[in-house]
């Protein structure tokens, strides 16, 4: 209980210090919201306009310890503003619609890098030298080295373009209601699977070189042979005594890798036209829309805060040695 | 081996779930037959959202696409391709003698898309909001409703340029607008507007789709059964859409446009990048020496080879610029005379070296020029990041320097970074949009007239390089008191006279419209011999190709 409680209160000085920089790292940029929607638009909108908008958003120009007062106020209470580049829209409700898709298609990809991953590294440390353990983490590392762009861009013009067999945009068909039918349940299917498929791709030789190497050095372990020696089968040491203890670097990576999904994922976004968070975090950043880049770090900072709290809970169900220490 | 078993057993169970769900997913993945069943929804990408939201408030600057299109209508129409104006929601207007009243006759049966009619009332309400919302219309005193028909602007002094914006203001309804408590933050997502296309029939973050506004008051011209938009996160996902025939009307830039568009459906694809956009010009900081000398800035011009920044850097899209800054959309306004006399934007290395020589710019031993203090003839070109048209345009420029012995460094951080430096006037020299409007006088106010001007370290949005001319300021008052279009052609050739006297910019290209479409669904298209509007969707003129396009059907 004491463990849980000191890890709580790190979290809530961790928590504080980010939103400060989140506060704080926007304002340091050049220009304001206005002027940098004037030069975005280039010549599509008249020197007399900037006036205008500055008008009708009421930008804040109070001092800025006032406004931070009134920023750490707001997250309290849940208020994250009205977004700046998607004005009149609340920050909540840009950031509402857009991160179902974004958990669905990290959450998907990560589980199942997670899964295949460490299965094949549990696999490929087993048997060490064996057919899978030579060729898959040279292939995974290579195609994983690949700029993320290419690869993306790649598959969309082989699978989507090419040969027809994905739809090369969107998450689902336009025109389309979205409900619980097969129709259009079929449909998110086949439109995430390019998008998962090309991060999974990417991210998989990672998953698998970690858990191989922390499984071979598990099965280099005493009680590994003395497991074999009690002549348990080859499926429960692997499994039960090995990899559970090789496990939990991986549980810690996934917990991280958990947190950091609601930040979105730009690139696949950009590429295959996805709904997400991370093409909102750049349109934000760019248009230096303050409300929903706080209300967007914010997520991702409470996200990963809590995801590591968690596997900090889970670490001491897996690991005794934490709860004694 | 006991393992090896298992091994392959599993990894063989891992390949059958891919292939199936690879098996599975290509079947449901459908084929793209042409729908021409004269239902057809009219599909146009839009490039710079990745995401839509329900937001039709046409005050705010990112409304949902089309809002100012198809579900709201303004009184008149001005088209820059043709320099033709179509009366809209009015039929007729007329200026008083003194310039100080304009007055509008609205359109007879006109309603608005619940069915009530469109009145003059409604036009005084329009801009009363916008005056509350957004400021601006400083020169406007009030706007009064006659009747259900007339609607009276009243200045506060004579403005002629005001005729365009007054009558391109989009007109809402009194009736709805009235009853909302905080309009600057409403999202209106069910609008009621005049527009030929204004119900929301599906809406969804990355698509949405307008069906016909049922009381229409040209229904003859609603041929096309409605309007679907496609959310991209950029060019790519836009044009990859285009190539494949997917979308029937695109605005986003595209390279290499023949090859990769027209090619694929020679029969039923173009393109047309009519010149209407704003003039592109090189500005160089006249606060800033040796800039502030005007031989400077000519020779500077001369150095420069239009033709090939136009062609490799533009990709051939437009034309250069001559010593009017008119070539582009205003080229009705050119006075022939002039552009046929001056020669400051010819390329002509001879002659720029020559000009710099004999305006004390000497050039030494080295091959380099140096400032009449001995110091090397330097400048930096600044350009935001994101424009790789512009940023070769600029190492064309720097290129070209070379050989009159000036070292140009292209200096391209992101646009943020470089407009910041336009505005607080601590740029060396930068290629810069200009002022587009309807007539010349915009583009010359914001060039070289004084109000415009701030000191350097004060935030300016127009006249970047600071520059001012008396001469211009009394030109430009007579061309904005007077409506006569004698006086105003007189006014005009006046301002390009100043323009190619003092070199206030050093002009490029005019920067040309994008605009591409497929016929195999709708035809009706505006082209270069039929310019009856742009081929943008972003523009006034895009009402006048949605209520020109007909279905295919077959």
């Amino acid at each position: 209980m004491r463990f849980i409680v000191r890890r709580l209160a790190f979290y809530l000085l961790a928590f504080w210090v980010s939103i400060t920089l989140n506060f704080l790292l926007p304002r340091f940029m050049p220009g304001d919201p206005v002027t940098r929607m004037f030069a975005q638009a280039a010549n599509k909108m008249q020197p007399h306009q900037i006036e205008q908008l500055r008008q009708l958003f009421g930008l804040d120009e109070r001092p800025i310890w006032q406004q931070y007062l009134t920023y750490v106020q707001n997250i309290f209470t849940g208020q994250m503003g009205v977004s700046i580049s998607r004005f009149p829209t609340p920050v909540s409700e840009v950031i509402g619609s857009q991160i179902g898709w974004t958990l669905l298609l990290g959450g998907t990809a990560l589980v199942i890098a997670v899964l295949i991953g460490n299965l094949l590294g549990i696999l490929a440390a087993w048997r060490r030298g064996g057919v899978l353990d030579s060729v898959f983490p040279p292939i995974l590392v290579f195609v994983g080295s690949f700029p993320y762009f290419w690869l993306a861009m790649a598959a969309l013009y082989l699978f989507g373009v090419v040969l027809g067999w994905f739809p090369i945009r969107h998450a689902f068909d336009a025109g389309m209601t979205p409900d619980l039918s097969w129709t259009f349940v079929s449909s998110v299917a086949t439109h995430l699977f390019l998008p998962a498929l090309t991060i999974v791709l990417v991210s998989i030789g990672g998953w698998m070189l970690g858990m191989r190497n922390t499984m071979i050095a598990t099965t280099a372990e005493d009680y590994i042979l003395m497991a074999e020696a009690k002549g348990l089968t080859n499926n429960r040491i692997m499994f039960r005594y090995a990899a559970r203890n090789a496990m939990l670097p991986s549980v810690t990576a996934f917990g991280m890798s958990f947190g950091f999904i609601v930040g979105g994922a730009l690139l696949t976004e950009v590429v295959f036209a996805y709904p997400g968070v991370g093409y909102q975090l750049l349109a934000a950043v760019q248009g230096l829309d303050y409300p929903l880049m706080q209300g967007i770090f914010l997520t991702i900072t409470a996200a990963v805060l809590v995801a590591n709290f968690l596997v900090d809970i889970v670490y001491v169900r897996l690991d005794p040695r934490v709860r004694v220490s | 081996m006991p393992h090896s078993i298992r091994k392959s057993r599993s990894a063989m169970a891992l390949a059958a779930v891919l292939t199936g769900a690879v098996l599975l997913a290509g079947c449901t993945a459908g084929g793209n037959a042409i729908d021409t069943s004269g239902d057809q929804l009219l599909t146009i990408p839009r490039e710079d959202m990745g995401t839509f939201s329900r937001n039709f408030n046409p005050f705010t600057p990112n409304a949902a696409p089309m809002t100012q299109q198809a579900v709201y209508e303004s009184m008149l129409v001005y088209n820059p391709a043709d320099g033709g104006t179509t009366p809209w929601l009015a039929t007729d207007w007329v200026a008083s003698d003194d310039g100080l009243v304009l007055t509008f006759t609205m359109r007879d049966g006109v309603t608005w898309s619940d069915g009530e009619p469109m009145i003059a009332g409604d036009v005084a309400y329009t801009f009363e909001l916008q005056k509350e919302l957004l400021g601006g219309f400083d020169y406007l005193d009030s706007v009064e409703a006659d009747g259900d028909q007339t609607v009276r602007f009243i200045l506060n002094r004579p403005y002629s340029p005001a005729l365009y914006e007054i009558g391109q203001q989009i007109i809402v309804p009194q009736h709805i607008w009235k009853e909302i408590d905080d309009p600057a933050k409403d999202t209106n997502g069910t609008p009621v507007g005049t527009g030929p296309y204004t119900e929301v029939t599906s809406f969804q973050s990355q698509s949405f789709d307008l069906g016909k506004n049922p009381n229409y008051w040209q229904p003859e011209k609603q041929k096309i059964a409605g309007i679907r938009m496609l959310a991209f996160a950029g060019n790519d996902g836009a044009n990859l859409a285009a190539v494949n025939g997917e979308v029937d009307w695109a605005y986003q830039f595209m390279p290499d446009i023949e090859k990769s568009f027209v090619a694929k459906d020679p029969e039923h694809r173009q393109f047309w990048f009519p010149s209407t956009g704003s003039m592109i010009n090189w500005q160089l900081n006249t606060t800033k020496a040796p800039f502030d000398d005007v031989n400077v800035r000519k020779a500077l011009s001369m150095a420069v080879d239009r033709e090939q920044v136009t062609d490799i850097a533009m990709n051939g899209y437009t034309s250069p610029a001559d010593c009017t800054g008119l070539s582009g959309a205003y080229t009705t306004w050119v006075d022939a005379d002039i552009a046929a006399s001056c020669d400051w934007t010819n390329h002509d290395v001879d002659a720029a070296n020559a000009l710099f020589d004999s305006a004390g710019y000497p050039l030494g031993a080295d091959g380099t020029r140096t400032l009449p203090d001995g110091s090397p003839f330097t400048l930096d070109i600044s350009v935001g990041s994101a424009s790789s048209d512009w940023l070769s345009a600029a190492t064309i420029i720097s290129q070209n320097l070379a050989e009159v012995g000036i070292t140009a460094k292209v200096d391209s951080p992101d646009w943020p970074t470089v407009s910041a430096s336009y505005e607080d006037g601590s740029f060396d020299t930068g290629i810069v949009w200009s002022n587009n409007a309807p007539t010349p006088y915009q583009f010359y106010r914001g060039v070289m007239s004084t109000d415009t001007v701030k000191p350097v370290g004060e935030k300016t949005f127009e006249n970047y390089h600071r520059f001012a001319s008396p001469e211009a300021d009394a030109l430009l008052a007579t061309f904005a008191a007077s409506s006569d279009p004698a006086a105003q052609t007189e006014a005009v050739n006046g301002l390009q006279a100043q323009f190619d006297a003092d070199a206030p910019v050093i002009p490029l290209f005019a920067g040309p419209e994008w605009g591409m479409f497929t016929d195999t669904r709708f035809t009706g298209w505006p082209t270069a011999s039929d310019p009856y509007a742009t081929l943008s969707t972003k523009s006034p003129t895009t009402v006048l190709v949605l209520t020109s396009l007909e279905p295919v059907t077959k």
